[in-house]
């Protein structure tokens, strides 16, 4: 565990230019070798490699207003008032509708690119945010887990731990992403994400960014962040700055028009992870217009980063799936919203994506105590996503558990 | 020394009077306090152990006179009871009542409703505002108080009991919030517990007033315990609504908490076991009678003050520490502070400092008395991921790691930097900036535009870079904007003005410090000196030799000597350069 850190190529070069020479031929041993210090530059480009995005939405979205089940009369019988009508429904079959300001989602829908699964859940769910939701981060429902399921897919998948394998676009690191091998490339603000120095001291803050005997584990953290942080910075402001795009992003813009700026730069990056923040989702009070504007912004957003990776060409090595931690009940509450759930929709969108509906629809009747009975293990899509799309080998282990993938994609 | 002292790990006996040194007072200092100058650090140094921990937890003794109360801006009026949850909400009640918060509907001609969607976002804007001037006044207490552990358990309280100005709406709640922390700081929890639990902001953030006889919201029955107190895996989801019953009825009456009994539930009740006509503070009651809660409480305050990890064995003994005083914080705040554990290799450099942590305890460091108005005390913990009064959720900060990325860090030396050198010619009042959105109305209104083309969003879109729009399709949002009767956009451009006329405005100054004369003042003479003045005065984990020696070797060139003597007239600007060099690394974002 202990590590004494080295300098990285963009430091080293800095510091060769401004007359530290000395310490850095002291210092150049084997950092090759060190998963932190890896450079961006030596990883390999994703030009041939499949990426993922995971968008998480926070809160517990209720799936029910999302995907409308408006064949079903138990769905209005439950909804006196905030049950969507027929009419207002953008009508997917004879039974299911998105909600009228789903328009991207319907366009994708009909371009055979949205996928649905229906009726995502687990077994003894928690009614809790935080609860369920590190569940989903963790792939490890009602136990705790150190670690994220992308971070430990990307354990298993790059033991290197290559620089910049996984980026989440955030203030602050999400569980999802957390890795034993791996420190996430995180940030929020491109323009943000830069060390001001002023000329004078360049070469010394990066000397000191880079430096450390770790004394502890605490320690050892903190400087492999530090180092990784040295050469990310400069490669996601460029990449942000030589960013345009025609595509409008929609009123919150709450990460892919970063994911885009990224993968237009070549960055190597193979797991994407951007959450819509905040418990947003979470609608218990008076909740028809304001679910309505979350899924206008959700549904704008996330066709227009299909539409941009389709123009920037890596269309089809692109994947997103959009989650929630759980549904809300079935019965509205007595301040027109709704509370805590259990099953939901789950979304595969992409042009890999074989579009249509999969899982069983749970039923609206048969309840469990006023909640949806899950049809689809979420594993089930983490397996297809992390197995099928990304070629992780063994997502029995990852997953502990042998969880059936679902045939939304090919190999 | 690390050797000789990872024995005492664990060890809750009190540290001897031979044990104690400039670092472990030091140590103290940064763990219960927010760190100061090496003249506080003397001070505690000079005591016994027992003495300097007195001198942090026995601080009702010390004078703290010079800290004035928080000054409201006149911004509230009684009108605005009952501030509608929702816009939607607020134009429903004018529609059936001809009027909502104290505006009347127009009787006739365009937009009838729009003085209401005005005034609905008015207050939003206002209570955003002057919930900012509060955290800004917070602050600037942890900077100022001669009673720092009282200010790091507020915080601690307030991450723990997480309730947020952006849900609530109401500042004055948040408001009233902040003074039970500050008051219970190191006192009852269980007072602290009942208190908080029908204070205003809790109730408003756990949705109390939908907590109802027949139709129960089970939000804060489940956040009491899962978060509050016991922790996952104690209770079942059948104790959750149960609990829930016997909070019905709790109501927020504007800053008052109420029992409206015609929604209280007084049927029977089991909860934990027992069965009977159970009201809140009966269930709050038996939460505290259960082992695991003081277990549960005791552990969190470890892991704060301490370190991340902790043995079951520890975490029993802690809790009954915390029993045995009848939830009493301060006695179980100076065993801790005593410890030989608290002094041991584990607990010695190990904490990531939150970023109002790291904020507040570089200007103490620095001998700052205020907490200046540049840079903008938001804007940096925005920046740094702590909002003061708006936690991410009601789970409050994850702490410790999760404070770092390479980004955060990178936006920590960037905050070093602002005070280093604060470029004021770029700076601007961040609470005069509306944002991108009402800015972009405000400009066409004053350009003459009708109010309806003004608010039309047809802009590019700026994901990314400056790219222009291509082709006409519109997003939702603008087919939604142009349906409605009543311009919320307009609404909001106008209830910005009118918000940010009336907030008092935040005094805007940089720091006063002086680093030349506190590195002359403590004798250095040369380049070395300076620089491990700073390292002693800035850090608790050191830089390897190599840094110091870059450190040197720079101040020397900026310096054009090595002696101090001769450079003592442009001393300043080098000085503030290295420390922002040392404020920049990695070992600074631990204590």
């Amino acid at each position: 565990m202990r590590r004494t850190s080295r300098l990285g190529g963009i430091a080293r070069r800095e510091l060769l230019r401004a007359g530290f020479g000395s310490l850095v031929l002291g210092a150049s041993g084997n950092f090759e070798r060190s998963p932190f210090w890896a450079q961006a530059s030596a990883a390999e480009p994703a030009q041939d490699g499949r990426i993922l995005v995971v968008v998480e939405l926070s809160g517990g979205n209720d799936g029910l207003n999302t995907v409308v089940p408006y064949g079903d009369d138990a769905y209005y019988n439950a909804r006196p008032r905030i049950g969507i009508r027929e009419e207002r429904l953008r009508k997917l079959d004879q039974h299911f509708g998105f909600q009228s300001t789903m328009s991207g989602f319907e366009r994708l829908y009909k371009d055979g690119h949205l996928a649905i699964v229906h009726g995502v859940g687990y077994d003894q769910p928690s009614f809790s945010h935080f609860a369920s939701m590190a569940y989903w981060q963790t792939a490890a429902p009602n136990r705790g887990e150190l670690y994220g399921w992308l971070g430990r897919a990307a354990d298993a998948m790059d033991p290197q731990g290559h620089a910049n394998y996984i980026v989440n676009i955030d203030t602050q690191q999400s569980l999802a992403v957390r890795s034993r091998g791996h420190v996430p490339l995180v940030f929020d603000d491109p323009q943000k994400f830069t060390r001001s120095g002023f000329a004078e001291e360049t070469a010394a803050l990066k000397a000191i960014a880079g430096m450390g005997q770790a004394e502890n584990d605490a320690q050892d953290f903190m400087f492999s962040v530090s180092r990784s942080a040295l050469d990310a910075e400069q490669l996601v402001r460029d990449a942000w700055a030589k960013y345009r795009t025609p595509v409008d992003y929609g009123l919150v813009r709450f990460g892919l028009e970063r994911v885009a700026a990224l993968i237009a730069a070549d960055f190597p990056t193979r797991i994407y992870y951007v959450a819509y923040r905040n418990n947003a989702f979470d609608t218990h009070v008076y909740q028809s217009d304001v679910h309505a504007r979350l899924w206008t912004y959700t549904s704008d957003h996330i066709a227009a980063f299909i539409k941009d990776v389709a123009r920037l060409g890596r269309g089809k090595d692109v994947v997103l799936m959009a989650f929630s931690e759980f549904g809300r009940r079935v019965k509205e509450n007595t301040s027109r919203g709704t509370d805590h759930g259990t099953a939901g929709p789950a979304f595969v969108i992409g042009a890999p994506v074989f579009g249509g509906q999969y899982g069983k629809v749970p039923s609206l009747s048969d309840l469990d105590d006023g909640n949806l009975k899950y049809t689809t293990d979420y594993r089930r899509i983490y397996a297809t996503l992390a197995g099928t799309w990304m070629g992780h080998r063994d997502t029995e282990v990852l997953l502990r558990g042998n969880f059936e993938p679902l045939p939304l994609l090919d190999a | 020394m690390a050797e000789s002292i990872s024995r005492w790990a664990e060890d809750l006996s009190p540290i001897s009077a031979f044990d104690w040194s400039a670092d472990r007072a030091a140590h103290l200092l940064e763990r219960a306090g927010f760190g100061g100058t090496p003249e506080d650090i003397a001070r505690l140094a000079a005591m016994s152990p027992q003495t300097a921990v007195a001198t942090l937890v026995d601080y009702h003794a010390i004078a703290n006179d010079h800290l004035t109360p928080f000054e409201r801006s006149d911004v509230w009026d009684p009108s605005l009871r009952d501030f509608p949850v929702s816009r939607v909400a607020a134009t429903e009640r004018a529609e059936k009542t001809g009027e909502a918060m104290g505006v009347r509907i127009k009787p006739a001609g365009e937009r009838r409703l729009q003085p209401v969607v005005d005034r609905f976002f008015y207050w939003l804007r206002a209570t955003v505002l002057e919930t900012r001037r509060l955290a800004h006044w917070w602050a600037d207490r942890m900077v100022a108080t001669n009673r720092p552990l009282q200010e790091k358990m507020a915080l601690f309280w307030h991450g723990h009991f997480a309730t947020g100005e952006e849900k609530i709406r109401d500042y004055r709640k948040m408001e009233q919030q902040l003074a039970l922390f500050h008051r219970h700081a190191i006192g009852s929890f269980r007072e602290l517990l009942v208190d908080v639990a029908r204070g205003p902001a809790m109730l408003a953030y756990l949705d109390a007033a939908q907590n109802v006889k027949g139709a129960p919201n089970e939000n804060f029955a489940r956040e009491v315990m899962e978060l509050f107190t016991m922790g996952v895996g104690h209770y079942s989801e059948r104790d959750i609504r149960e609990a829930a019953r016997a909070f019905t009825g709790w109501i927020d009456d504007d800053l008052a908490f109420r029992l409206d009994a015609d929604k209280h539930d007084d049927g029977q009740k089991s909860f934990l076991g027992r069965t009977g006509n159970f009201d809140g503070v009966d269930i709050l009651t038996s939460i505290l009678e259960q082992k695991v809660t003081a277990e549960f409480i005791a552990g969190k305050l470890y892991r704060f003050f301490v370190r991340e990890e902790l043995s079951e064995p520890l975490q029993a003994r802690l809790g009954a520490i915390l029993r045995d005083n009848n939830y009493e914080i301060a006695p179980l705040l100076r065993t801790l502070f005593l410890s030989r554990d608290f002094y041991s290799a584990p607990s010695f450099g190990t904490r990531v400092k939150g970023p109002i942590e790291l904020i507040v305890s570089t200007y103490r460091k620095l001998g700052v008395k205020r907490l200046p108005g540049i840079p903008d005390l938001n804007v940096v913990s925005r920046e740094l991921g702590q909002i003061l009064l708006n936690p991410p959720t009601v789970a409050g900060w994850a702490q410790g790691r999760t404070w770092i990325t390479p980004g955060l860090l990178l936006a920590r030396g960037n905050f070093a930097r602002d005070v280093l050198f604060p470029d004021i010619i770029n700076f601007t009042d961040p609470n005069f900036n509306p944002g991108r959105e009402v800015r972009r109305v405000n400009d066409r209104i004053l350009a003459g535009m009708e109010i309806a083309v003004a608010t039309i969003e047809d802009g590019p879109g700026e994901g990314g870079g400056m790219g222009g729009m291509e082709g006409g399709e519109k997003t939702m949002a603008n087919v939604i904007a142009s349906a409605e009767d009543f311009n919320t956009r307009y609404g909001s451009l106008v209830g910005w003005q009118e918000a940010v006329q009336r907030v008092k405005p935040i005094p805007r100054a940089a720091a006063q410090f002086d680093l030349a004369a506190m590195v002359l003042g403590a004798g250095a003479k040369t380049t070395s000196d300076a620089i491990d003045h700073l390292l002693m005065r800035l850090l608790r984990v050191p830089v390897d030799a190599e840094v110091r020696r870059i450190l040197i070797e720079l101040l020397e060139r900026k310096l054009g000597t090595g002696d101090l003597s001769l450079a003592a007239t442009y001393l300043e600007r080098p000085l503030r350069l290295m420390a922002h060099l040392i404020m920049s690394s990695p070992q600074y974002q631990l204590c």
